[in-house]
């Protein structure tokens, strides 16, 4: 396997990237302390790794749309999960749970004002739910997009 | 705050876009053309299994 397929490559080295209108960029990988609280931050807000690392615009767009899209869910009484306590079994709930964990802060909040109970009889408690399930799952997405500007994977 | 279902795909499909064109692409002319891509893309799926749908009975 060459050097460059590894999982790791790009970690510990500089990566030149083109762009538009043929502009080239070196992009060196940030602090191993950055990259953490780019992830930390991101995860417990959405878009705030993506502001840590200087990616303004993206950062203020993926904040937007993350915490829109849970507080949508939440307006049309979608129901947050709880994670499973030592004497319940692992179970759809606790997927649903996984998903709803990675809005981050929305979600404690939420679960902290009482908000996250859900209505199941409303008519949009479905799509509610999906969209408090969405959110939470791009947010893990975002995390992960937050990791790969750290280490210089992408512009 | 009450929506349609198609307001809600509609609403969906945005803010996804939103999201996987940030994530995906790098420049902010690709960024757009695919966002818009996923919309849309969102759209037609969801209008062609509503008519696939259409003569299921209820």
């Amino acid at each position: 396997m060459l050097k460059d397929d590894s999982p790791n490559a790009g970690f510990e080295s500089a990566q030149s990237f083109t762009t538009g209108a043929d502009r080239s960029v070196v992009l060196k990988p940030k602090s191993h302390v950055m990259t953490a609280a780019a992830c930390v931050g991101g995860l417990l807000v959405p878009g705030l790794g993506h502001l840590l690392l200087g990616r303004w615009v993206r950062g203020a767009l993926l904040l937007v749309s993350v915490v829109l899209m849970f507080v949508l869910g939440l307006t049309m009484h979608g129901a947050l999960s709880t994670p499973p306590g030592s004497d319940e079994l692992v179970s759809f709930k606790t997927l649903n749970a996984f998903a709803n964990v990675g809005a981050g802060l929305p979600y404690v909040i939420a679960l902290k004002t009482g908000r996250g109970e859900g209505i199941p009889t409303a008519q949009t408690a479905d799509y509610g739910w999906l969209f408090l399930v969405v959110a939470g799952l791009l947010n893990y997405l975002i995390v992960f997009d937050a990791f790969d500007i750290a280490r210089g994977r992408k512009p | 705050m009450s929506f349609s279902h198609f307001g809600a795909l509609t609403t969906f499909a945005l803010l996804v876009a939103v999201v996987f064109a940030i994530i995906t692409k790098n420049e902010p002319r690709e960024q757009f053309r695919y966002g818009v891509f996923v919309f849309f893309s969102f759209l037609a799926a969801a209008i062609l299994v509503g008519w696939i749908m259409y003569p299921l009975p209820l």
